[in-house]
């Protein structure tokens, strides 16, 4: 009886945290890889140069939206890893972001233009639907919706662990 | 520079639990007095300073200190202060910390009421520590609140969850982690108990208070998700068998198994083997919960970020504590064994039957809540446990349990008397009992064998424990207020239950703008609709005038509200609140034609069903005030 009840303490744990473990070190079933998706809002925005309005039929596929402004001192600094990204033939779009229109051309006069269309969202309309809380703040978008969203900066390190795993698992670009 | 003396203060805390738990439980002589002296202060030390550093913390909340990223991802300056506190703990960082100080404080309360001669209290002050310890890394290691944004924080913060900015929704988690975490207390008596080894330690009579305490604030909480669900996530009903409900329902059921087989062990040391295999089960079941809601195992509303990392310290903790708790009980096992065998239908008797139904119960919850995991790791495949199987579970144990409470009644501790089934009491509840369960089945035509064993099993309870209120209001015999509330208020909850669930109905309909419907005897006009403009989100308020069988007539107004810093939408029931229904209202979509779909549910009795669980939470504000009254 007392040994019984010992094998039943001992094993019936063991066999739960066993089973967790292997759930939780099996990438396939791990549930983690589920983002939180969504569409993104209609928009309708004039291109920084003020050549063309570009909506949300305009932007398909797949693209890297990185939201930026001339008053953003963290954006100088990401601004570098944003250009070696667009080398690698990423595309990235910009987000101009509560920013005056001369401001912003004179910046990217000065630093590189790393984006292939800029949109400007001068009120923060986009933005705003984005749950844009500053800048930069980076989105990773894939047949119109969002997939990945960073706040903050992103170099080497946010790239490979935040937008990669992502991008390998949807098979991207 | 402040944020930084806020994660100092943990730190050190942290340091200072290590060395309470190597003191305590490492050293030899932990119980000379000038090494229990050691104990009680570095604790108190190390309590103060991780409450402090949560109170700094709670300050950086107020101050919309952004360059913290965890205040700027889950705060915003537009809230009112109230929902910046709350936002501390509406995310998996902030609450995890919450946990840990409510955990402390747990602690810290032993520490200050228990006396420092009591032999087990400096092991169990070693074995909170540890676990303290445990955690304090998990959080400092793997999901830092304190990490900053820097050089430059955002103007104005991400803001809270919408259907998080809500009264309950801001009192429901922090009284549930009170009950989660206060089971520490009688798991850390009972691994010093079995640390020491000696049988003759009542360590059951020194948790007793503390376990009804921390039972008390898991049923609040629990209940108070319940109402939270109904009325803001527009669930519109009261339980769901969610995997996060299940974590909480876990714990519950073996917490009250282990108070009721408490009673039993400081009585007459009978069931202890029972009682320290429960007090286990119950804190690891907490802790099993923290993991599931944490570890991103589980798609659910509760669920927080996703981090294998997360989940793999806790699940190795978690498995550290098991384990370690499992050696010692195997190694004390046959010190602990009492001697004396528990006679047929005494108390005793009746509670370990209580014991098995509700392991039976916990089993099958478990079963339910893993196997769909296991189901897909095996097979690849998605399969979803829900409404039926728990039903099929709990319906026929639970009535089969309330059925053996209703005998217990009768019964005596340590005597086995002859039942007479014909005796008053007993006959006199189970024909009420029959003639009730027969009216419902012909008043309301139910032919449901669920809803009636449940009915007949509820009313038998409470027509059981009315005869024992009348016999004490002339006779004096002796009756116990906490268990004559409890168990009144589970017969009320399983009456409540049936009747909700055999009563209530819902409909969608679909409805023009003034133009009037009517559903059961309700008759629905639709006066208004428009568009509201308010701080931080924009709304479609709807106007319907309702009038029922009666005459009466009220408005009820649901929404759909659209937050502008996230752009979630969500929808505001509308609820008309009597004493035996709820009408329930929620607005849907507008179709092509101009109409709007509109869901309507009468609910019947689920406001009792939360008034039974609260009772049953009072039952135990009852006891643990009795209980200090008389130390």
């Amino acid at each position: 009886m007392n040994l019984l009840l010992k094998l039943i303490v001992f094993i019936v744990p063991t066999i739960f945290l066993l089973l967790f473990f292997m759930i939780l070190t099996n990438e396939d079933t791990y549930p983690g890889a589920d983002y939180d998706q969504f569409q993104i809002p209609e928009f309708e925005l004039k291109v920084l140069d003020n050549t063309m309005t570009v909506n949300n039929d305009l932007l398909n596929g797949d693209y890297v939206l990185n939201v930026w402004a001339s008053w953003c001192i963290t954006c100088i600094i990401e601004h570098p890893y944003l250009t070696s990204l667009s080398k690698n033939g990423i595309p990235v779009i910009g987000l101009n972001y509560k920013d005056e229109q001369e401001d912003a051309i004179i910046w990217l006069k000065k630093y590189g233009n790393p984006y292939q269309t800029i949109l400007h969202d001068y009120k923060g309309n986009l933005a705003l639907d984005l749950g844009v809380t500053g800048a930069p703040e980076t989105f990773l978008i894939s047949d119109g919706r969002v997939v990945a969203h960073y706040q903050g900066e992103v170099n080497d390190q946010i790239w490979n662990d935040v937008f990669l795993p992502i991008i390998k698992d949807r098979k991207m670009f | 520079m402040i944020i930084e003396i806020s994660h100092f203060l943990s730190v050190l805390a942290t340091g200072l639990f290590l060395l309470v738990g190597y003191f305590s439980i490492l050293t030899p002589s932990s119980n000379s007095s000038y090494i229990s002296n050691l104990i009680v202060r570095t604790y108190s030390h190390g309590f103060f300073f991780l409450l402090s550093s949560f109170l700094i913390y709670v300050w950086l909340a107020i101050t919309d200190n952004f360059s913290v990223q965890y205040i700027a991802n889950h705060s915003n300056t537009a809230l009112p202060i109230f929902y910046k506190i709350s936002s501390i703990w509406s995310a998996h960082e902030g609450s995890m910390f919450l946990w840990i100080v409510f955990l402390s404080l747990w602690g810290f309360l032993f520490n200050i009421r228990v006396k420092n001669n009591e032999v087990l209290k400096p092991k169990t002050m070693g074995v909170i520590s540890f676990i303290l310890v445990g955690f304090l890394i998990f959080l400092l290691a793997t999901s830092n609140p304190f990490e900053t944004i820097l050089p430059i924080p955002p103007l104005n913060g991400a803001d809270i969850n919408p259907v998080l900015q809500d009264p309950a929704l801001a009192i429901h988690p922090p009284t549930l982690y009170l009950g989660y975490v206060g089971f520490v207390i009688p798991f850390a008596s009972a691994i010093a108990f079995l640390l020491y080894g000696d049988s003759k330690i009542n360590w059951e009579a020194l948790v007793k208070t503390w376990s009804v305490s921390a039972w008390v604030f898991l049923t609040v909480g629990i209940t108070l998700g319940s109402w939270w669900a109904y009325y803001e996530l527009g669930w519109g009903g009261y339980w769901f068998w969610d995997p996060v409900e299940n974590v909480a329902l876990m714990p519950w059921l073996a917490a009250t198994a282990f108070i009721h087989s408490l009673g039993v062990s400081i009585k007459s040391s009978q069931l202890r083997i029972w009682t320290i295999l429960l007090s286990i089960l119950v804190f690891s079941l907490s802790l099993f919960g923290a993991f599931i809601v944490r570890s991103g195992i589980i798609d659910s509303v509760h669920a927080f970020a996703n981090d294998p990392d997360r989940g793999l310290y806790l699940l190795g903790f978690i498995g550290l504590i098991v384990f370690t708790s499992v050696f010692l009980f195997i190694l004390r096992l046959s010190s602990i064994q009492s001697l004396s065998r528990i006679k047929k239908f005494s108390k005793q008797s009746f509670i370990s039957i209580n014991n098995i139904l509700f392991g039976a119960l916990i089993f099958s919850v478990m079963l339910g809540v893993t196997y769909p995991l296991i189901y897909e790791f095996l097979f690849d495949q998605k399969i979803s446990v829900g409404a039926p199987f728990y039903n099929a579970i709990f319906i026929p144990i639970v009535a089969l349990a309330a059925i053996f409470l209703f005998f217990s009644v009768d019964s005596k501790w340590s005597r086995s008397i002859n039942f007479k089934f014909i005796s008053p009491p007993i006959s006199f509840s189970i024909l009420l009992s029959l003639a009730f369960t027969i009216f419902v089945m012909q008043y309301f035509e139910s032919h449901s064998i669920s809803i009636l064993a449940s009915i007949f099993a509820g009313s038998l309870i409470i027509f059981r424990y009315i005869y024992e209120i009348v016999n004490f209001i002339f006779t004096k015999k002796f009756i116990n207020p906490f268990s004559v509330i409890a168990h009144m208020s589970l017969g009320l909850l399983l009456i409540s239950i049936s009747f909700n669930s055999l009563l209530s109905t819902e409909r969608a309909l679909s409805i023009n703008l003034n133009t009037t419907e009517s559903y059961k005897d309700l008759k629905i006009s639709f006066k208004d609709i428009g568009v509201e403009n308010n701080a931080n989100y924009d709304s479609i308020k709807a106007t319907f005038l309702v009038e029922d069988q009666t005459g009466r007539t009220f408005n009820l107004k649901p929404e759909k509200r659209r937050y502008f810093t996230r752009g979630q939408i969500t929808t505001e029931t509308a609820i008309h609140i009597t004493f035996l229904r709820d009408i329930y209202i929620t607005i849907g979509d507008q179709l092509d034609d101009g109409s709007w779909i509109v869901n309507i549910q009468i609910n019947y009795l689920i406001r009792w069903i939360w008034l039974s669980a609260l009772l049953m939470g009072l039952a135990g504000v009852i006891l643990v005030f009795s209980n200090s009254v008389k130390t």
